[in-house]
């Protein structure tokens, strides 16, 4: 997803819950250090794929089928943080990964325009947007570069990231029409949690003090911000980088909600009987009237100079069907494709999994969120959330 | 001659800690005289940072991290002495059974620890409220989620890093002089105060400094019990690293700490004799 949703650390898209393990970090140090010390033909030659990505594409299914259907290898790192994974590439880690799949913005604002990414034959990639839900056909802005004229990636895994509540307590209508606004009623104060993926959380902050999160910031914007922040962090219950733990304060009633949260956090749970967790995207909200974010994950291909063809390959294959569907499961997590626009797709998923993703409210939730974009002035904003976590007892 | 050998024999062990060791400290030293939110190391050198960590409210995670390592360690002093007195007395089978229980978690990762202990301490259908209210009908609150909770975790996680050099303390107290100052009337405090405090003071302090680096260094007991209901200093440092993409305040953060415990070990290792704390 999500920028930084792993815990297992991005403006958009910073620590995911599935974050880095310590053996998924050793596991791409060796890659790293394995490529490293190989000449450069040899490099070329008999390196593995080296994927810098979310957990989703780390899925052992997905891995094994791709050694299966190639006979090559391929290795991981799970990202840290969007921009943690972008600064990785400006410091010449270009070298070692072929594979980067971030948040929307990234490839067209950062990747392309320094040279980060290359960009994929137009001929053989098009098709593959065809298939996709009518939203992402091309030109797709985020795709393309500024000028139009590159095709820079290839969107599949999309969703939106709010907050989440217990529909035992609150009635998902109200908490829709509510917004944000929950967050700011005192009386909701200590029944509340924070997933601290904080780049989201403070996109959340933006949208709870009335401000547009993608847009310039005034002065009377950041003494807004920062009311807002030290009331949300200040009276939130539990603050954890785990969702599962937020889960659970729902489950044992320590909270009733939390942000920032979806379907990315509670489909495991869900899948499980736990429906009463329910993801919201607000009805309405300060950016261009809308409250929900919505994330579109970008797999581009690193513009490695050891690299082939290769990674141009793997971008088509995750496309298919099969692969998409792992995609989609990934991990024991549940997140649409978009590739779900194909009715061959749509017919892997049980009844079961499409609950559990909450599939008929899905075009709701995107329709009212505002795609994922850089935060201008984030550095401000987040050095304000930070001062707010450190004064919190 | 044999000088000039002893170092060309230490060179290799120098050679390592060198690389291994001083580099990185130096190499985090420089970040942290660099610009903020800058990744080069030949910036201009400046002491921003370091003002930083004064004026931008860093002297919190340092507190509450100098705090609950001090606590920690008074605590498990105060908790290890008798138990280790008693496992010395038992002596044999018993006592090593004793030990080895206390020190097999330390084998397990502490996170899966600390979950456990959030998973027991839970309300509602957590394993003591739970379990209370199944069997008894009583229904109780819960600590999960506060600072006395990351307090019993840090306990709980450090707890043998001081029982078992303070054993080794006690051994130290031989058992005639003890018996002697009980023939003469000494009291228990007496005993403790006279005997065996200056005694074993060796490995009790050897306990508690391990004890204290490790907790102040110390964060998933804040985030896994405590709810973060304080930010402790290494998630402040995990932040400026992370999320705020600030390597130069964090390598500043980080060398407050290393100053800290610097001033907190170095003395403390001057006064032990650690050659007669393993017998040599």
């Amino acid at each position: 997803m999500t920028g930084t949703r792993a815990q297992d650390i991005a403006g958009p898209g910073r620590v995911r819950n599935m974050g880095p393990t310590r053996r998924r970090v050793l596991g791409g140090m060796a890659a790293a250090a394995g490529a490293a010390a190989l000449p450069g033909t040899a490099r070329a030659q008999g390196r593995p794929l080296s994927l810098l990505t979310w957990d989703a594409y780390a899925d052992p299914r997905l891995l094994d089928r791709w050694r299966a259907a190639t006979g090559k290898d391929i290795r991981y790192e799970i990202h840290i943080s969007d921009p943690t994974s972008v600064n990785r590439l400006r410091a010449g880690e270009t070298a070692v990964w072929d594979f980067i799949n971030i948040n929307n913005p990234w490839a067209r604002k950062i990747l392309w325009p320094e040279g980060l990414i290359r960009d994929l034959p137009m001929e053989r990639f098009a098709p593959l947007y065809d298939k996709m839900f009518p939203k992402f056909h091309l030109p797709y802005k985020w795709a393309m570069s500024e000028d139009g004229a590159h095709l820079l990636g290839v969107v599949q895994r999309f969703e939106t990231f709010d907050f989440v509540i217990n529909s035992d307590v609150i009635s998902p209508a109200t908490a829709k029409d509510e917004g944000w606004n929950l967050f700011n009623n005192p009386d909701f104060a200590g029944r509340y949690g924070i997933l601290a993926y904080e780049d989201w959380n403070v996109m959340d902050i933006c949208m709870g003090a009335g401000i547009h999160p993608f847009r310039e910031k005034t002065e009377a914007d950041f003494a807004a911000f920062e009311k807002t922040a030290r009331q949300w962090i200040g009276d939130a219950r539990l603050i954890t980088t785990d969702f599962v733990q937020l889960n659970l304060a729902i489950l044992n009633g320590e909270i009733d909600a939390y942000f920032t949260g979806g379907t990315y956090s509670i489909t495991s749970a869900r899948l499980e009987g736990v429906t009463n967790l329910y993801a919201i995207t607000p009805n309405s909200g300060p950016a261009d009237g809308k409250g929900g974010i919505n994330w579109i994950e970008l797999n581009s291909a690193v513009a490695n100079p050891n690299g082939d063809d290769t990674i141009l390959d793997f971008l088509a294959w995750i496309c298919e069907p099969e692969q998409a569907y792992i995609v989609a499961t990934g991990n024991g997590n549940l997140q649409p494709v978009s590739q779900m626009a194909q009715p061959e797709v749509m017919a892997m998923f049980s009844k079961e999994q499409l609950d559990a993703l909450q599939w008929d409210e899905f075009e709701e939730r995107i329709a009212n969120a505002v795609e994922f974009d850089i935060v201008p002035d984030y550095d401000r904003l987040y050095d304000i959330y930070s001062a707010a976590m450190r004064a919190r007892g | 001659m044999m000088r000039a050998r002893g170092w060309l024999a230490a060179l290799p062990m120098l050679t390592l800690l060198a690389a291994g060791f001083a580099a990185p400290i130096a190499i985090v030293a420089v970040t942290s005289l660099m610009p903020p939110r800058t990744f080069s190391l030949t910036g201009a050198l400046a002491l921003s940072n370091y003002l930083a960590a004064f004026t931008e409210g860093y002297w919190r995670p340092l507190m509450w991290s100098a705090l609950g390592a001090l606590a920690t360690t008074a605590i498990c002093l105060v908790l290890a002495w008798p138990t280790a007195n008693a496992l010395m007395r038992l002596g044999g089978r018993v006592a090593t059974l004793v030990a080895i229980l206390i020190a097999l978690p330390i084998f397990i990762s502490e996170s899966v620890r600390l979950f456990g202990l959030s998973l027991f301490l839970m309300p509602g259908g957590g394993i003591l409220a739970g379990t209370l209210n199944e069997l008894f009908g009583i229904r109780i609150g819960s600590i999960l989620n506060t600072r006395l909770a990351a307090l019993i975790g840090l306990v709980y996680i450090h707890f043998p890093f001081v029982l078992f050099p303070l054993m080794l303390g006690l051994g130290l107290v031989p058992r005639d002089q003890v018996e002697a100052a009980r023939d003469l009337g000494a009291s228990g405090w007496q005993l403790f105060r006279e005997i065996e405090a200056p005694l074993a003071a060796p490995g009790a302090a050897i306990g508690a400094m391990l004890c204290f680096v490790l907790a102040l260094g110390a964060n998933a007991e804040a985030a896994i019990l405590g709810g973060r209901a304080v930010t402790v200093a290494t998630q402040a440092i995990e932040q400026r690293f992370s999320y705020a993409q600030d390597w130069p305040q964090g390598a500043a953060l980080t060398m407050l700490l290393v100053l800290i415990t610097a001033l907190v070990v170095i003395p403390l290792l001057r006064r032990v004799d650690l050659d007669r704390l393993i017998g040599r």
